[in-house]
């Protein structure tokens, strides 16, 4: 058997598949948001992959690109090898907000899709209540979706997603509304159910934030970049089943995402620092919150590795990083591999009085070319006032991968901070405080 | 089918056998259902009745019932209307991305429009078109009160239809529910609260309109239907305080039962259509409903009704082919939308033709005597608003801080809100003609009487809303009164103040109408103003300064709920909203 032919089989395999895919949202002012840049991936039969990636970084978007739901701006999508026209046939779909219809019972929930599909009503009821003791939900056909907890209701949408006896299951974030022993057994059930392998489904598609969840479930684990979304890389995972959270081969593996996703979110070198006439970015993240990380740093001697920093402030990793980004813009921090340390600067400013604290703080965001370019404009103008639209402008020109108006939000609460600017609801302008 | 009719049979033998357990609960149900029948075939008579030239009403009050039946079942038929163009305008506006971008501004139009100035049109033209019986006056009633219902549950809707999460539509959409079934489990159950609730004030502000269109008289033309209204009139007329009482006691009553009898059940059991998880601790409780469900015949009836639904229906087949459905339906729904929209644009076009062809024929003096008119119509509103709010702050203030008040009074202030003024207006200006006030001032009494209401309601609401904890505050920081008023209850119930002027100067343009001129004991009463213009030129037949004043009026409405009231709307949901 040629290369090729070999080639051509495992592709009329793929269940379905993404190819060079982009995917852009209108934005009100300047170019439009480009989610997802150049996504390519298949899904093959009898897998599990996991879509991992820092919130914003379009995960949800290729799940519903792969699902039908919306269509690519650019790039195909196939279906056994053929272009996808509308829905993705053969699917079910788990929320993470569960999507019960609360007017519903927990068995008219389930017969819904099924009587959608044309079943009977005797047919469509008896399949329900199948579906409902599969999930262990056998007792609770008659009760409303508000009688149960976050637990429960998401086993009432696993049992809708499985009633339709799908060839693929789409999990959407599906643990992160329940709470953590619950997610423990509903994560080992939904791989018990996908094991049978004479059974629907026979793969599962998953968009997750927790790096121990996908390394527990995931065949293969598709590491993504935001802003736009890119796949950074893919890693395999052919760790046998079933798998033990504390098995060194896990905790191994758990490791190496760790150290891809911090050297790809806090790369040792700032990208885009040096020359050019782009802004450096700035990530949406309270001033409240970067000196919080100061403070967790200075009360640690300085210095802590970032996933005990997630794990120590219960956070997901993507905001905790974008954290400390915006703390490493400013300099407060560096990041050595997975350390994040307070810089001299960033101890000084911890240690500072509350006056001197807004001082430093003013010192550093105005190191930033936005803050720069606006106080430019504030001292030209006139009125010494600026438009909140010539700085949306700005950014949507300079930061075009960035939602401008949490950027907006964002400069104006670090500014606020400072006790450099005020603004004023009303007219939309930025002036600056009197005094400074 | 044999076996469906020894399936049904089967299922009567042992609802007889069940009979033994007929409670009173099931002969009270056959009672009203007799009682039904009877009146409906009333109303047939009543309808296609000979016209008469003027109305006979026995002021006895064995009579009473009947009439009230009567404006009941005027009440009943426009709201069944109101509700059929809720769902379809809605529908159609909250589906089609070009149709809605003329059918909302549209709405918004038609609601701010006071549509009591089409009604002398109206009248005139459906007795015109129908001269031998009373479908002409019956119809012109029943579209007035559709005109003061349908609005306000049309936009609800709508905006319920917007709003639905996204991930509740994408169930549907994934699993291709059709759009029968997304209507059914998806949408029309997210919208019922709304619904409900506008349902409910769309029937109060209904009655106001059945009052004025039961005792309509222009000039010396007699268009009284036999209803609550015109036995209001005639007793007043006649100088019958016994009746006159009846007649007020019989309508309190009537909203009454209707309150218990259809609404309260309904919101009760439109509480399982609530979306949010948590809120509302204390659950509502309806005796009518508990009432209903002990009845045996009722779930018997049911699924009688469910059996021969599917009989009717078979259920479709199993297998449907995958690729190729949707197709056809979507193309006939586009093709279906596309004609009635182009319908519409064509109706839009040809009544603002028309009436810009009348326009031109008014004479330049004619419209200044209409300005003058307006502004003097202006101010009364604006007074009367003023006037309205100036006792129902403080009161509803009271009322919805005091849990002990607000238990005893809300229901109390529920019915008089919802008791049509227009009922009142004869007794009222016979007072003020013994009193010696014209109508120049009297005529902002007769609107304070029907729009204060809206004030008071909104106020108690939102003194009701004020959380415990900025009045605990409040009271361990000991803020003096006054204080207490300018800083708290007053921005706190700002919001729902704005709410309630909006509604109550919407109503006041409309009584306008009817109180700068009424027939009152055989002589005609008016004063200057844009509300006695309308009425005057459509007493006289003076069609084209008809169309200038109503156009003014339209215009005048339109301007200032820009201008003023969608402004203090803005303000009040940013500075003062208490959820954000």
């Amino acid at each position: 058997m040629s290369q090729a032919t070999a080639l051509a089989m495992t592709e009329r395999e793929f269940l379905c598949e993404l190819r060079h895919v982009d995917k852009e949202f209108p934005q009100g002012k300047g170019a439009p948001l480009r989610v997802l840049q150049d996504i390519s991936l298949a899904i093959r039969p009898d897998e599990v992959v996991a879509l991992l990636g820092p919130s914003g970084c379009g995960k949800s978007t290729i799940l519903r690109i792969l699902a039908g739901l919306t269509a690519p701006t650019r790039g195909e999508v196939l279906y056994h090898a053929a272009p996808l026209a509308g829905l993705n046939p053969g699917l079910g779909f788990v929320f993470q907000s569960f999507a019960l219809y609360p007017w519903m019972t927990v068995s008219q929930n389930v017969e819904a899709v099924l009587r959608a599909k044309g079943l009977s009503r005797e047919e469509a009821s008896s399949r329900a209540s199948g579906a409902i003791r599969t999930v262990g939900l056998a007792g609770f056909e008659e009760a409303y979706p508000r009688e149960l907890s976050g637990g429960m209701k998401q086993r009432v949408g696993m049992a809708r997603a499985f009633s339709l006896d799908p060839e693929m299951l789409f999990m959407d974030e599906p643990f992160s509304q329940v709470d953590a022993l619950t997610a423990e057994s509903l994560r080992a059930e939904v791989l018990d159910i996908w094991a049978a392998k004479d059974k629907n489904p026979s793969s599962i598609v998953m968009v997750s934030h927790d790096i121990k969840e996908v390394v527990y479930m995931a065949d293969r684990i598709v590491v993504l970049d935001a802003n736009p979304g890119r796949v950074r890389t893919v890693v395999e995972n052919a760790l046998p089943r079933p798998r033990d959270y504390r098995s060194p081969e896990l905790l191994q593996l758990v490791d190496r995402l760790h150290d891809i996703i911090t050297g790809m979110e806090m790369p040792d070198v700032p990208a885009g620092r040096a020359p050019s006439a782009a802004f450096e970015p700035i990530p949406q993240v309270g001033a409240g919150e970067i000196l919080g990380l100061l403070e967790y740093l200075d009360a640690r001697g300085g210095q802590e590795d970032v996933f005990r920093i997630t794990s120590d402030t219960d956070r997901e990793f993507g905001k905790l990083i974008a954290v400390v980004n915006a703390a490493e813009v400013l300099d407060l921090v560096d990041t050595p591999k997975r350390m994040v340390v307070l810089s001299p600067e960033g101890a000084q400013l911890v240690k500072a009085s509350p006056e001197d604290r807004k001082a430093l703080w003013r010192e550093h965001i105005l190191r930033l070319r936005l803050f720069q370019v606006v106080m430019d404009a504030l001292a030209r103008s006139e009125e010494h006032r600026v438009d909140r639209d010539f700085v949306l402008e700005l950014i949507a020109v300079h930061m075009p991968n960035e939602d401008y108006e949490r950027t907006f939000e964002t400069i104006l609460d670090w500014s606020r901070f400072a006790d450099l600017w005020t603004y004023d609801e009303e007219s939309e302008t930025i002036a600056l405080r009197h005094g400074s | 089918m044999i076996r469906r009719v020894t399936q049904i049979f089967g299922e009567a033998v042992a609802f007889l056998d069940r009979s033994r357990k007929l409670g009173w609960t099931d002969l009270a149900l056959a009672a009203g259902l007799g009682g039904t029948i009877y009146g409906l075939i009333r109303l047939a008579q009543e309808w296609t009745g000979a016209l008469r030239p003027t109305v006979n009403i026995d002021l006895s009050i064995g009579a009473l019932p009947g009439y009230a039946l009567l404006s009941l079942s005027r009440g009943l038929a426009a709201y069944a209307l109101s509700l059929l163009f809720t769902l379809a305008y809605g529908y159609w506006a909250a589906r089609d991305r070009v149709a809605e971008r003329v059918l909302i501004p549209t709405l918004d139009i038609l609601q701010s429009i006071p549509v009591l100035g089409f009604m002398p049109g109206l009248v005139l033209g459906l007795v015109a078109a129908f001269p031998r019986s009373n479908v002409g006056l019956e119809l012109a009633s029943v579209i007035m009160i559709f005109t003061g219902q349908a609005w306000n549950m049309t936009f609800s809707f709508y905006h319920s239809l917007k709003s639905i999460p996204r991930d509740l539509t994408e169930v549907a959409t994934l699993n291709r529910f059709h759009w029968w079934q997304r209507f059914r489990w998806v949408e029309l159950p997210f919208s019922a609260i709304g619904l409900v609730w506008n349902s409910m004030m769309s029937m109060a502000g209904g009655w106001f309109f059945l009052m004025v269109s039961e005792a309509f008289v222009l000039g010396d033309k007699d268009f009284r239907l036999p209803g609550l209204g015109s036995y209001m009139s005639v007793a007043v007329a006649a100088g019958d305080g016994r009746a006159t009482l009846a007649a007020v006691v019989a309508m309190a009553l009537m909203i009454v039962a209707l309150d218990q009898l259809l609404w309260r059940p309904i919101v009760v059991w439109a509480q399982k259509f609530r979306v949010e998880e948590s809120g509302q601790t204390e659950p509502m409780e309806s005796w009518f409903l508990d009432f209903l469900k002990r009845s045996q015949v009722l779930p018997w009836v049911g699924r009688l009704m469910r059996r021969a639904v599917s009989a009717v229906a078979p259920a479709r087949p199993a297998t449907r082919p995958e690729r190729t459905p949707a197709r056809r339906p979507r193309a006939f729904a586009g093709a279906l939308s596309l004609a009635l929209f182009t319908l519409l644009l064509a109706l839009l076009a040809w009544g603002a033709f028309g009436l810009l062809g009348l326009l031109r024929q008014v004479p330049l003096g004619a419209w200044g005597s209409v300005g003058l008119a307006a502004t003097l119509t202006l101010c009364r509103v604006l007074l009367a608003t003023a006037i309205g709010t100036l006792w129902t702050l403080p009161a509803g203030l009271a009322i919805g801080l005091s849990p002990r008040l607000s238990r005893v009074l809300q229901p109390v202030v529920q019915v008089v809100a919802s008791f049509p003024a227009p009922m009142l207006f004869p007794a009222v200006v016979a007072m003020l003609t013994a009193a010696g006030v014209g109508l120049g001032f009297g005529s902002i009494l007769l609107m304070l009487l029907g729009t204060q209401w809206y004030i008071l309601f909104n106020v108690i609401a939102g003194a009701t809303a004020i959380p415990a904890d900025l009045r605990e505050a409040a009271r361990i920081y000991r803020v003096g009164t006054l204080q207490r008023f300018r800083e708290l209850y007053l921005p706190a119930v700002f919001p729902y103040l704005v709410t309630g002027w909006v509604t109550a100067a919407g109503g006041a343009w409309n009584a306008s109408i009817v109180s700068e001129y009424m027939s009152f004991r055989g002589q005609v009463l008016s004063t200057t103003g844009l509300g006695a213009r309308i009425s005057m030129a459509a007493a006289g037949g003076e069609f084209t300064v008809l169309a200038a004043a109503i156009t003014f009026m339209a215009a005048m409405v339109a301007l200032f709920n820009r201008l003023v009231w969608r402004r203090l709307h803005g303000i009040a949901e940013e500075r003062f909203s208490l959820t954000r």
